[in-house]
């Protein structure tokens, strides 16, 4: 099928294809930050965790050759923010906002400071071989084939992990801990959950998953890594949490659809339509606030989001 | 200790803080340095030489201060009003594109002083103009403005790339920029320095600010907005007005601060010229306390970082990176300070045996005038 000498079938496998890889790290981000926000704890530092995720990610990675090796770079280095942002914000009940900007600051001058110094700026590219998988049959389908069941492992794997975070979200004692002290930590404490552990657990989990969506995206997906080459992914994943209406699923249904909004321009090219990739680049920011817009009314904030917890102080 | 002798450790003690969170970011930094295998005692002579003693490097400090001022100035009156623009970089460039358009439009045609009007006019409206979209939805839609006006920057940074290279490109030349405004029509150096007369719009910026602050019912209304969200919609005030009208004021602010960029430094507008004020005025702002003289020694000590970091790689082989760390490690260590100055008051309070009833100096700030977040419901 072809409109105006496009053919619409190679951009709709371009733009699925693309898409979903795209989505990813915006996914796994966004998982382990519904945590974190349920918990009570409006993570702004996630944009640093993920940045700082890409970099220790690729140079892992880069020096080892090895995927796995970059991955646990990456959410090592994820998790060593999460506790600092935690120490500072549960134990020490600095502001929220105030914490998270210092370490997204702090991780991008660092990121920026090693990659100069380690690397002289030149981009280099890791020689990392992730593993693919090629379902068969299911890959022959036209169309959604080759963007769904011809991919890495890692692909399958995240998306593997939505239907587990929604499990263990609903489903687990850790969850409904985690929900209970997001709501009333008062309550929550009342009842023998300790409010503290809890908040520190749930902000480990995102750190982690900030940190593998980093290293996603510069270890298995690019296996560059540029200065700053989160763009603001890891604030889209944060907004994409409330989009989603911290529901894991919700999460990846908006993730993919901005991860389509972050190929338009690569898709488009791909069919040879030439648009201004400035143009199309501010389409995914823009995507979020009309989401923010259209679905602001429906969703229901975690009531104790951003508030410090001091047992006796209400 | 007497009532007097109270009152004034409680007004130093929110600087000492900062200074100290300062000196810890230095000390750290300095470890990680060393760590890492380079003289930190070198780099930071550098960073201070160039900065600070050297001539030149003086001067473009006080050059560097005038953006610094203004942006902070702005930044000043979001927070504290508990508005988080974290948007000022978007602000910004917009405000810097439509001053070097408007400028190099006007440039020739009308006398000087006129054209920087105009400029500055211009600047000032498009920072405003990127601050009326966040400001309409947190108003209208209660959406937070945190993630609006991060959006808001990431469009900015596209759109005007797209301008420059369209339809306000300069086509005489290759790179995609503005059309320059001539050398000579540029802002005009104080007398007997080499500093444009930025330096003093950036100061006055500061004092309307605190006039704003000290003596208008304006300001106080921001005050008890940012302080207490809840007590200020029991007294009536129009909180979604005043909120919103911070933002845009802080907007404005930087647009001022794109378009003297513009008008004094750069004369024309490039592509993916993006200086990131935002997040230096951040720290600046938050460790001169939210009080709004104390901007002025700390602009000066950011600009002499921002100066003396750019010469680092060049002569320490310490990448410019480091600056952005540095900053990182204050707001960090900033933390803590806030953390231990609740400790303290807490305690001496608690020696005394007294309930806490002091009324809050304007230098004292922090966790206080912040705890009204709220995310968009």
């Amino acid at each position: 099928m072809t409109i105006n000498g496009i053919d619409l079938f190679d951009f709709l496998t371009a733009i699925l294809a693309t898409g979903l890889l795209r989505a990813v790290p915006l996914v796994l981000a966004s998982l382990g930050d519904v945590f974190a926000q349920k918990a009570g704890l409006l993570n702004l530092g996630i944009e640093g965790m993920m940045l700082a995720g890409c970099f220790f990610g690729f140079y892992a990675a880069y020096h080892t050759e090895s995927v796995p090796l970059g991955l646990l770079a990456g959410m090592a280095a994820g998790l060593a923010l999460a506790l600092l942002f935690a120490v500072l914000t549960v134990h020490l009940r600095v502001d929220q906002v105030l914490v998270g900007l210092a370490i997204t600051i702090f991780a991008a001058g660092l990121t920026g400071y090693l990659f100069r110094d380690l690397f002289g700026g030149q981009n280099v590219s890791a020689s990392v071989r992730p593993m693919t998988i090629r379902i068969p049959l299911l890959a022959d389908i036209p169309i959604i084939g080759k963007a769904l069941f011809d991919r890495q492992l890692l692909f399958y794997i995240a998306w593997l992990l939505v239907p587990i975070f929604a499990f263990v979200l609903n489903r687990t004692r850790f969850g409904l801990n985690v929900r209970a002290v997001g709501e009333n930590p008062f309550a929550a404490d009342a009842a023998g959950v300790n409010v503290i552990q809890v908040r520190y657990l749930a902000m480990s989990l995102a750190g982690i998953m900030a940190g593998f969506a980093g290293a996603f995206l510069a270890v298995a997906d690019l296996k560059i890594f540029t200065i700053g080459m989160t763009v603001g992914q890891g604030f889209i994943a944060l907004a994409i949490t409330m989009i989603g209406g911290w529901s894991p699923w919700k999460i990846a249904f908006a993730a993919i659809l901005f991860g389509m909004l972050n190929a338009l321009g690569d898709s488009l090219q791909i069919i040879g339509v030439n648009v201004r990739t400035e143009f199309i680049g501010m389409f995914p920011y823009i995507g979020i606030m009309i989401a923010m817009i259209v679905l602001a009314r429906r969703t229901s904030v975690p009531a104790a989001l951003a508030v410090p917890y001091a047992r006796g102080q209400r | 200790m007497n009532e007097r002798a109270r009152m004034s450790s409680i007004s130093i003690l929110p600087i000492v803080s900062s200074v100290l969170a300062i000196v810890m970011a230095f000390v750290i930094g300095g470890i990680f340095l060393e760590a890492n295998g380079k003289d930190a005692l070198h780099a930071y002579r550098i960073l201070f030489e160039r900065g600070l003693v050297n001539g030149d490097g003086l001067t473009e400090t006080f050059k560097k201060m005038a953006p610094m001022l203004i942006v902070s100035a702005g930044l000043l009156i979001a927070l504290r009003a508990s508005v988080w623009n974290i948007g000022i970089d978007g602000q910004f460039m917009v405000g810097a594109l439509l001053a070097g358009v408007a400028g190099a439009a006007v440039a020739g045609s009308v006398p000087n002083p006129l054209m920087w009007l105009i400029a500055a006019v211009a600047g000032i409206i498009g920072g405003m103009l990127w601050a009326v979209i966040p400001a309409l939805l947190m108003v209208k839609f209660n959406l937070n403005e945190i993630i609006t006006t991060l959006m808001m920057n990431y469009v900015a940074v596209n759109v005007c790339a797209w301008l420059v290279k369209g339809p306000f490109r300069d086509s005489s030349v290759v790179a995609p920029q503005t059309k320059q405004i001539p050398l000579a029509d540029r802002l005009p150096f104080i007398p007997g320095t080499e500093v444009h007369i930025g330096l003093i719009v950036g100061l006055l910026c500061v004092v309307v600010v605190a006039i704003l602050f000290r003596s208008t019912v304006y300001g106080f209304c921001l005050d008890v907005v940012g302080r207490n969200r809840k007590a200020a919609i029991h007294a009536g005030l129009p909180v979604g007005r005043l909120a919103g009208s911070a933002l845009i004021l802080c907007g404005a602010f930087a647009g001022l601060a794109g378009a003297n960029d513009v008008l004094g430094i750069q004369g024309l507008f490039k592509a993916n010229w993006d200086p990131g004020y935002g997040f230096t005025a951040f720290a600046l702002v938050y460790l001169a306390r939210l009080n709004s003289l104390l901007l002025i020694p700390f602009a000066f000590f950011f600009s002499f970082l921002l100066v003396g970091g750019d010469s680092m790689p060049r002569r320490a082989d310490v990448p410019t990176y480091f600056v952005g760390m540095l900053e990182g490690l204050m707001l960090i260590c900033f933390a803590v300070a806030v953390y231990l100055e609740r400790r303290w008051h807490a305690i001496s309070e608690r020696i005394r045996g007294r309930p806490d009833d002091r009324i809050e100096p304007e230098s004292s700030s922090g966790p206080s005038a912040l705890e009204g977040l709220e995310i968009s419901s």
